[in-house]
């Protein structure tokens, strides 16, 4: 049933209506919200492409529902600009010139954004970091990771 | 105003007419219209100079490309020619996606085969020179034009896109309306610095793919657009009987022969609606499920690859002697039979495309390698003429082929048609893996003898495998030859005096892909590793064995020396515990020897590094060759150990990356790459990673295990768990 939301994304109230209140976040944010920087991959938390940060914990949008995003902040790659460990990944993946086809990129920043958050480190965030990567830019983001 | 000047491209047959035309405002962009990403700032205003280049009142040279930047960084690459050529600062550089044009000749087509396609590892190679000339020619009429503003005097290049005399000093956005009106010279010299070529300058497309403004097929948005899935015959080869006239949510259904579309107002609500709708279609299920099945084509495989009935096609035959005689004659001899599975494409990004069709005109923004084969299969579909048919590149999240075909584009199209507004059709993971075009399975069958002085004599070669060609191209009265299915047995540099290389089509009816790398995916494994058990045979190292073979061929040579000296090989004996195997490859206008250094965690195989030297000619950009190897190893890497997809009566087994294990960060082996110094003509790099992989860990394995592997992958049936 269509219902009208209000969401807190990257730091600026939204509001949206969805068909669905089971529609998962990361379709609001693409098709709804125009943010398409996150991305679909697998859709059953298997790749970590969906990646954002809602109230700073890592979450896999794409079977997050988005009425439990509401009342939250919830952080897109758009957002790591405005953020300072955001600023210092991308940093970090631009001078270790990590991204191929950088499709998987956006939700490889997020899991590590969301692991410096979690007060990790180098060799410790490169271990949380379970995503896929088809291009295999695996060994230049353990560097750019390792820099942090 | 417009001017119309011919600016032809020398060093080869191909001469271009280029229009020149001024363009306001980045009318060209190729994502004018859509919003996808953030909004890019408004773009200062630019003039033509040329097909390929752009510059704007800032002084920022924008170059417009054919290719596809799918991530092998050829944006980045074929930006550093031009910015050699125009003494460019590089951050004055910008690169675009463009074309195909309007009206024929298509600037933007490979000039090595006339089309505007992307694969075979070819942009680089066939874009070289005609690039540089044409930026050399560039060059020659703004300072054509520095002369006619300022006559009499000496004018120069300087570095940061500017002409000099020494007093008087212009940017080129101060030259370029002039410079348009300048005849081109006949012939221009090529720049002899290396300012940009053989750099190691950061891609273009980075800053983008960072802070998700990138715009993928996948993100583009058009106004008013609609969105679409679809759910294709769970059996491959079906198609619809029946189908409801409409379900509950969707907007429209539409027919698409093989499946149905649900068009709704966003990409989810269409894709459950499609998930649903699969039990309420009936299909036509095709009448021959066996040659849909991987049993009986592994069958039929084995038993052609063994039949004296089989007829084969003979793409090589060389030396005095029957091979099969020379054989029989051997004190030595090989006799070894490899297969390899079926696999997926998986490309991070899945298929989709947006398309908006009218009655008089069509546009299609895709992710898509096949620029060229877009506006038949969309003139086709629509009638229209191809000057009224627009195609728009995005960035690929990952082609590897697979967006070479046009079956998604085709869907789009006439689901837009259908409903008459632009609309974006998005497949779901699992339409993804279950409706792919995918790499052929193989049995291929390596004869071979060594002499009693220990010299390889002969080899006889038989690669059984469906045909992509065939499968293409067949029709009553035209029986395609397919030479790419041998590739990597053809023309091997090794001197084997006496050898017969023939293919025998499987006729299996799996859609057939093109995979990254091609021929060489299957058929390097057999050939490496039939050279390993012949180099054992005889009782020398894989490594000295290949060596001596090679020895007439410098380059060849050149990569294993590189490869040696890398890796260790000939100066000590791996770690405990692990053991080295080597591959080496000419193909795709290089050279490759990898070795893998290997051990076993668990009973299972563990690549720690992985040791690569390539000779790719002209090293335009060591940084990104280094990645592609890198990446290309990850790809080789998986298929090598995990990759297969099987078929139950035209069933595929896999339906997501929970059952098509792919490479994580933990399998990741650290790789170094060494490339060989060369002022050759550059040869092919986003494939070369790839072939090497498989042979070399087999190699590996043996060695390490004493157990020789010839069936593809290691551990069938690999799953993988979730987050
Ligand atoms: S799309 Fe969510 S984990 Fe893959
Ligand atoms: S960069 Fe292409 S999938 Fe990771």
């Amino acid at each position: 049933m269509a219902q009208t939301l209000k969401l807190n994304v990257n730091g600026a109230n939204r509001t949206v209506t969805v068909s669905s209140s089971d529609m998962p976040l990361l379709w609001v944010l693409r098709d709804l919200l125009g943010l398409t920087g996150t991305k679909y991959g697998c859709g059953i938390e298997v790749c970590g492409a969906c990646t954002v940060l809602i109230d700073g914990q890592r979450e896999h949008s794409c079977v997050f529902d988005v009425t439990s995003a509401v009342g939250k902040k919830i952080v897109t790659v758009e957002g790591l600009a405005a953020d300072a460990d955001g600023r210092k990944a991308q940093a970090a993946w631009i001078a270790n010139q990590v991204p191929q086809c950088g499709y998987c990129q956006p939700g490889m920043l997020m899991v590590t954004v969301g692991a410096m958050k979690a007060g990790h480190h180098g060799g410790e965030i490169a271990s949380e970091v379970e995503h896929i990567c088809v291009c295999g830019t695996y060994q230049r983001i353990k560097q750019a990771i390792q820099s942090l | 105003m417009s001017v119309d000047r011919r600016a032809v491209l020398a060093g080869g047959a191909v001469a271009l007419v280029v229009p020149v035309t001024m363009v306001a405002n980045g009318s060209l962009q190729a994502l004018s219209g859509t919003t996808g990403g953030s909004a890019a700032a408004p773009a200062p205003a630019a003039t033509a100079l040329g097909a390929y280049l752009r510059i704007d009142s800032l002084n920022n040279v924008t170059l417009l490309i054919g290719p596809t930047e799918m991530g092998q960084g050829i944006m980045t690459g074929l930006g550093q020619l031009v910015a050699e050529e125009l003494m460019l600062n590089w951050s004055q550089v910008k690169v675009e996606h463009a074309g195909p044009s309007a009206s024929p000749p298509n600037p933007f087509a490979n000039p090595l085969f006339g089309l505007q396609l992307t694969g075979g590892s070819t942009s680089m190679r066939g874009w070289y020179l005609p690039l540089r000339q044409a930026a050399a020619t560039a060059r020659e009429m703004l300072l054509a034009a520095a002369r006619q503003l300022a006559p009499g005097k000496t004018w120069a290049l300087a570095a940061g896109g500017k002409v000099t005399d020494g007093t008087t000093t212009y940017a080129f956005s101060q030259l370029v309306e002039t410079a348009t009106l300048m005849t081109p010279p006949a012939k221009v010299a090529l720049a002899t610095t290396r300012n940009a070529i053989g750099q190691r300058l950061p891609r273009t497309d980075i800053p983008a793919k960072v802070d998700g403004s990138a715009v993928f097929g996948i993100d583009v948005q058009v106004p008013g657009m609609v969105y679409a899935a679809v759910v294709h015959c769970p059996t491959l080869g079906g198609t619809v009987a029946s189908m409801p006239a409409s379900a509950s949510g969707a907007q429209a259904l539409v027919n698409l022969g093989n499946g149905v579309a649900v068009v709704a107002g966003d990409t989810w609500t269409a894709m459950r609606i499609a998930e649903s709708l699969g039990s309420k279609i009936k299909w036509t299920l095709p009448a021959d499920t066996a040659s849909r099945d991987s049993v009986h084509i592994r069958a039929k495989g084995l038993e052609l690859v063994g039949s004296t009935n089989a007829v084969p096609h003979i793409y090589e035959t060389t030396g005095g002697l029957d091979p099969a005689v020379a054989i029989a004659n051997a004190p030595t001899r090989l006799d070894a039979t490899y297969e390899l599975p079926y696999l997926a494409h998986a490309c991070m990004e899945v298929l989709n495309c947006t398309a908006s069709v009218s009655a008089t005109s069509a546009e299609i923004w895709a992710p898509t390698q096949g620029q060229a084969l877009n506006v038949f299969t969309i003139a086709g579909i629509t009638g229209l003429a191809p000057r009224a048919i627009t195609v728009h590149t995005t960035y690929l999240g990952g082609g590897l082929g697979r967006k070479f075909d046009q079956d998604f584009v085709a869907e789009a199209v006439k689901i837009a048609k259908a409903v008459g507004k632009p609309v974006k059709l998005t497949w779901s993971r699992k339409q993804d893996f279950q409706n792919d075009m995918y790499r052929p399975c193989a049995a291929i069958r390596v004869q071979a003898g060594i002499d009693a002085n220990k010299t390889l004599t002969a080899m006889l070669y038989r690669n059984v495998s469906p045909s992509i060609n065939i499968q293409r191209n067949s029709k009553p009265g035209n029986n395609p030859e397919d030479t790419g299915a041998v590739a990597g047995a053809l023309d091997l540099p090794y001197a084997i005096p006496n050898r017969r290389i023939e293919f025998v089509p499987n006729p299996a009816d799996i859609p057939l892909g093109y995979w990254r790398s091609v021929g060489e995916s299957y058929n390097t494994f057999a050939v490496e590793s039939a050279m390993d058990e012949l180099a054992l045979a005889a009782g020398q190292d894989p490594m000295a064995w290949r060596k001596a073979l090679l020895a007439a061929d410098p380059r060849s040579l050149g990569v294993l020396n590189a490869v040696d000296t890398l890796s260790g090989w000939s100066k000590s004996a791996a770690p405990a515990g692990s053991a080295r195997g080597l591959a080496f490859l000419k193909g795709f206008g290089s050279y490759i020897a990898l070795v893998a250094q290997i051990s076993l965690s668990g009973g299972k195989i563990k690549v720690g590094k992985m040791f690569c030297a390539i000779d790719c000619g002209v090293a335009v950009n060591p940084d990104q060759i280094e990645a592609q190897i890198q990446g290309g190893i990850a790809h080789g890497l998986a298929a090598t150990l995990w990759g297969q997809v099987t078929f139950a009566a035209g069933v595929p087994s896999v339906s997501n990356f929970n059952n098509y294990r792919v490479l994580k960060l933990n399998d990741m082996p650290t790789v170094s790459v060494s490339i060989v110094p060369s002022s050759e003509a550059p040869g092919g790099v986003g494939e070369t990673g790839v072939p090497c992989v498989a042979p070399a860990v087999a190699n590996a394995y043996a060695k390490l295990t004493g157990q020789r592997v010839r069936t593809l992958p290691f551990y069938p049936g690999a799953t993988m768990g979730g987050l």
